[in-house]
């Protein structure tokens, strides 16, 4: 049976674009909030909506473009001017869309099972039933978990995605020089193949441009994150860590909008701590529980939970997994330094890959180090499905804890489903934390 | 185990399969020999061998609950490394001189940062696996496994040279060539072996020192060569394929259904010896670096491999004549759920049926195994005669 | 040509005579807590109203479900997916579609036009989705099984169950009634939550008409009525009682049995 490709083509933009509209929903609402901080988010949903919007007119007019991943370096793909989409974007960004739910049910009934991470399942389901859409090539991803390695085999066994080339960069266990250095290979290795696959070449004085303004966005990310150092935190969960990381690794990188939204960031949290205004600031409570929720946001159920947790406790994500990237500078002396310190950075200091790819030390040291810069009172390791190895390592996060004093909570949930453990369920067991705790 | 097998090797190897500790294994360090304890098929074992050590591949058989473990490990992980851990934290796993770990897969990388934590083995080590099969891959495994050599040479003072290398990896061939004739009893259309019977064979060697594994193994051929009660009457030629199935309990609850377990593609079955490392290599490390990443059919772990591991079980399904493929795995592998739902599509194409089954490690829910075993049968019986 | 079907499952217990392809008794009880107890209790029954004395009269008998095992009457044993299929296909030749809600599991069970099993989905690790969730509900909203059957009791704004468990989602309902929510919306919630589950399962088959609902779960009419809004297509009502098709499929390969060995034709 032959398959047409133009037909698939199209079809596999149209979630594509009905998450764009969702976003322009959002963006339309974010313009006319008050407040410095809707501000921001409709600077990053604009930036989010053109990065999709080019996406669909790279399908629509036959342009190249690429699936990647905010750990593939995308520096690079930013300085070969190659559009890119997150294959596995969806869950994250459209989490709360109306069409999520159903969309877990299909993967349910593909026969993937309900133990495999929703967020592998769903890039599956879409990529099966031809939702998703069809780039130029993919980089792929093998780390952090077993389910990444386990998706990119379902695209190259897909019939309709047999004439798309993948390259994924193989990730060593280990965090030593000799890694960087192979790691630095593969994604040498990863360039050839996006300069042979889509007719971009690499020009290295444009990935040094590219690489500088890297090193100035996240720079100033550290400042920022000095910032929620302060008692009561500027910022809770509505703005900060995901938006950070979003804006910096998902959609732009190394691009001088990104350092702008920065700036603004930074600008906007230093004004909040000189008028003495924490995360609760015209919401009516203060801050009273600062927390550290060691994992990415429970996008399916965020608005339903995030602000309870607030209003209810004075409980303040002060910080969380994506906003926490030691981020080392690029040496952009020369393309040795600069692949060098891409691999660096993308092998050892990405958020969740820093902790789930190697060894177990980065739950503990991690935990050690954000607790103390940032004075927790509570570390929350929400338990998502997906995590198996970090599902293994409740008990040295736990020791640790013990160990410096700070009270420990493991959910166990669905960061997408909330079908898994209700809402209900997940308030119920940290109303009961707290309360057993003294925090409440 | 009921076996109508008359030997003396076999009853040693239905030893070394039900429990961790073994009679063979206990004379070996008895006699002072030391032990290393290992994760996964894509250790080197040959690199114990040639240090004198004896291999032994982590099991958690005999384990009845995970009472100390769970501290370590959720209820969303893999039930095989934590009844192993929880074996270890009992004491059953006292006896090793050193372990060494891998990345095989998210649970199981995780004994690692729970055992050297919790328990006093003496040299405790962790590999890393590509996750490719190219040229890089190969290399990069390759400096893994010099640095794992140079390091049990400096813990256990001992020197692994080139040529010990090469005469344990003869060894181990040998021993894969042994194993692949067990395998063909079961060729025939009434095999002198189980399925049952073939596992124990399998899971013994990897827990009983292996020259003296080898003595048994040439033992046991020459057993089955007054062996003459076959198999026969079965309702379906099976083939097993997923991961850690180390439990011939499993594979008797399917053959009592009427299956005969002719062949499997599993982490103790043929993928462990159907070919053997090239020896014509110059450099035994490079011999075993290609071997291990890229000769030896892969597990789901090993991206990019998929096509070749589906011919790979087409190539034993259609040797072994079966009606039908059995695909196993353990709750929440990741790596084994989804290549069951890709071979099952690929089965499809070739109309063999096939049938996923989900389990824990302590087998538990025979009674459901036995139903879905039997509607499988069934399923195969009646579209046989549909055809006919 | 006299021939038994038995089904011995955790919650009931059903038998299924036929003499010459025509069904002359049937039984169906309340499993005691020894199958084989139940085997016997329930062949008594069947017995009685075929007007046989004996189960010696019996030329052949084929038992299914959890206790098949270790029945002493009983020649062979088959696993409930074939007999459920064979006993549906039996009573609607056209069925393409097994879906059946027993006590304890359900299933689905894809056949080819001729009847053969050609794929099968089980849940019988947990509750949900079968018997037992059903009296467990019933339970928590003191109305009967046949409360939550009634058509005039399914409301049209049924609210959502999200709880898989049936421990946790009886929990849930009772929260709902006491949150003030209408019976009926409850009502009709549980049986879209069963049909929802059921119809995730009988897409991983694959749903091709004609669909039969199995088990004693069918008789309620509200769980039907969820399922057809699901799966989109009319269910087919069976000419028996739906809770037999498992032993009413023994019996029936109990004959198939028999005639091979004797050459006799069955009708």
């Amino acid at each position: 049976m032959t398959i047409d490709m133009k037909a698939m083509k199209l079809k596999g933009v149209e979630r594509y674009k009905q998450e764009r509209d969702w976003f322009q929903m959002g963006l339309n609402a974010c313009r006319f909030m008050p407040g410095e901080e809707f501000k921001l988010q409709a600077q990053l949903l604009e930036i989010l909506l053109d990065s999709k919007q080019v996406v669909v007119d790279c399908v629509e007019n036959d342009q190249p473009f690429i699936g990647g991943y905010f750990c593939n370096a995308p520096e690079l793909f930013h300085a070969m001017n190659l559009p890119w989409f997150m294959l596995m974007e969806t869950p994250f960004l459209a989490a709360t869309a109306p069409y999520l739910l159903a969309d877990i049910e299909g993967s349910e009934e593909m026969g993937l099972g309900t133990d495999l991470c929703t967020a592998i399942r769903l890039p599956i389901y879409y990529i099966e039933k031809g939702l998703m859409p069809i780039p130029t090539c993919v980089l792929g991803l093998l780390y952090p978990c077993d389910g990444a390695p386990m998706l990119h085999q379902v695209i190259e066994h897909n019939k309709a995605w047999k004439d798309v080339p993948i390259y994924c960069a193989d990730p060593p266990y280990t965090s030593d020089e000799r890694a960087i250095e192979y790691f630095a290979e593969e994604l040498k290795r990863m360039t050839e193949f996006l300069e042979q696959h889509t007719g971009r070449t690499l020009d290295l004085e444009r990935l040094k441009t590219v690489c500088e303004e890297s090193n100035r966005t996240y720079t100033i990310w550290q400042d920022y994150n000095e910032l929620r150092r302060h008692v009561p935190s500027p910022h809770g969960w509505e703005i900060g860590g995901a938006q950070a990381f979003a804006i910096s690794q998902c959609f732009v990188a190394g691009d001088p909008k990104c350092t702008a939204w920065f700036e603004q960031l930074y600008r906007v949290g230093q004004m909040r701590i000189e008028r003495g205004a924490g995360a609760s600031e015209a919401e009516g409570w203060r801050e009273k529980i600062r927390l550290f929720w060691f994992d990415i946001m429970p996008y399916g159920w965020i608005f339903e939970f995030m602000p309870w947790l607030e209003s209810t406790f004075g409980a303040v994500i002060v910080m969380d997994m994506f906003g926490n990237f030691p981020y080392t500078l690029i040496d952009t002396t020369s393309e040795e330094t600069i692949f060098h310190d891409l691999a660096k950075r993308n092998l050892i200091d990405s958020p969740m890959i820093r902790q789930a790819r190697g060894t177990a030390e980065n739950f503990s040291n991690d935990i050690r180090r954000i607790v103390e810069d940032y004075k927790i009172d509570v570390v929350i390791w929400p338990g998502h499905m997906g995590h198996k190895d970090g599902a293994a390592t409740i008990g040295i996060m736990r020791d640790t804890c013990r160990e410096i004093g700070v009270p420990f909570l493991h959910i166990g949930l669905d960061l997408f489903d909330k079908r898994y453990t209700s809402i209900d369920e997940v308030k119920e067991k940290v109303t009961d934390f707290f309360k057993g705790m003294g925090l409440a | 185990m009921e076996t109508g097998i008359r030997s003396a090797a076999f009853q040693t190897f239905i030893e070394a399969t039900s429990g961790i500790m073994n009679s063979e294994l206990q004379a070996w360090k008895d006699g002072g020999g030391k032990v290393m304890g290992f994760f996964c098929t894509t250790v080197p074992e040959e690199l114990f061998t040639a240090a004198g050590l004896a291999g032994f591949r982590m099991r958690g058989t005999g384990s009845t609950s995970t009472e100390l473990s769970d501290a370590c490990f959720s209820a969303i992980n893999c039930s095989y490394p934590r009844h192993t851990m929880n074996q270890a934290l009992e004491g059953h796993y006292d006896f090793l001189d050193g372990l060494v770990c891998i990345n095989s897969c998210d649970h199981v990388r995780r004994v690692y940062d729970n055992w050297i934590r919790k328990l006093g083995t003496p040299f405790v080590k962790v590999m890393s696996l590509p996750r490719k099969v190219g040229q890089p891959q190969i290399d990069w495994y390759f400096d893994e496994i010099n640095k794992l050599r140079k390091d049990i040479e400096a813990h256990f003072s001992v020197e692994i040279t080139d040529e010990s290398l090469r005469q344990a990896i003869r060894l181990h061939n040998e021993i894969r060539a042994l194993q692949k004739q067990v395998y063909q009893f079961r060729l025939p259309d009434a095999p002198l072996m189980t399925g049952e019977e073939t596992l124990a064979v399998m899971v013994a060697g990897t827990a009983i020192p292996k020259p003296r594994y080898k003595v048994l193994l040439e033992e046991f051929l020459k057993d089955m060569q007054s062996h003459k009660e076959t198999h026969k009457g079965h309702r379906a030629r099976v083939m097993i394929i997923g991961g850690e199935l180390d439990d011939t309990e499993f594979i008797r609850v399917i053959e009592e259904q009427g299956a005969l377990v002719v062949t499997d593609s599993t982490c103790y079955g043929s993928r462990l010896m159907w070919r053997p490392v090239d020896e014509s290599y110059d450099d035994p490390v490079k011999a075993m670096a290609n071997y291990y990443i890229y000769d030896r059919p892969s597990c789901p772990r090993m991206y990019g491999d998929q096509p070749r591991r589906i011919a790979y079980t087409r190539e034993l399904a259609k040797e072994f004549r079966v009606d039908g493929v059995i695909g196993e795995r353990l709750m929440f592998c990741d790596q084994w759920l989804v290549e069951h739902y890709m071979t099952n599509d690929d089965l499809k194409e070739d109309g063999i049926p096939f049938l996923a089954i989900d389990r824990e490690y302590l087998l538990s829910g025979k009674g459901q195994l036995r139903t879905r075993v039997q509607a499988f049968l069934e399923t195969i019986e009646g579209l046989r005669s549909e055809q006919s | 040509m006299v021939v038994a079907g038995v089904d011995i499952g955790s919650a009931t217990g059903k038998a299924v005579i036929m003499i010459d392809g025509r069904i002359v008794g049937t039984s169906v009880l309340v499993s005691t807590a020894h199958p084989a107890k139940t085997a016997e209790i329930v062949m008594g029954q069947a017995l009685e109203q075929a007007g046989l004395s004996s189960v010696d009269q019996l030329k052949h008998v084929v038992c299914t479900g959890y206790g098949r095992l270790n029945i002493p009457y009983a020649k062979e044993n088959l696993s409930e997916i074939s007999c459920h299929a064979k006993g549906a296909h039996w009573m609607v030749p056209s069925v393409r579609t097994v879906i059946d809600v027993g006590g304890q599991d359900c299933k689905v069970i894809s056949l080819s036009p001729k009847g053969t099993v050609l794929e099968f989905k089980m849940n019988d690790r947990c509750a949900a989705g079968t018997g037992r969730f059903f009296e467990a509900m019933a339970r928590a909203l003191c109305c009967g099984l046949e409360g939550l059957s009634d058509p005039a009791n399914q409301g049209d704004n049924p609210c959502a169950i999200s709880n898989q468990c049936s421990v946790f989602a009886e929990s849930e309902v009772v929260t709902l009634v006491n949150e003030g929510i209408e019976l009926e919306n409850i009502i009709s919630g549980i049986n879209v939550s069963v049909a929802s589950r059921l119809t995730s399962m009988s897409r991983r088959v694959g749903i091709i008409n004609d669909v039969v609902l199995t088990g004693g779960c069918s008789k309620n009419q509200g769980l039907i009525m969820a399922l057809e809004t699901k799966i989109k297509t009319k269910l087919i009502a069976l000419p028996h009682d739906p809770q037999i098709a498992g032993a009413l499929g023994a019996a029936i390969f109990a004959a198939e049995r028999l005639e091979a060995e004797t050459g006799n034709k069955c009708p």
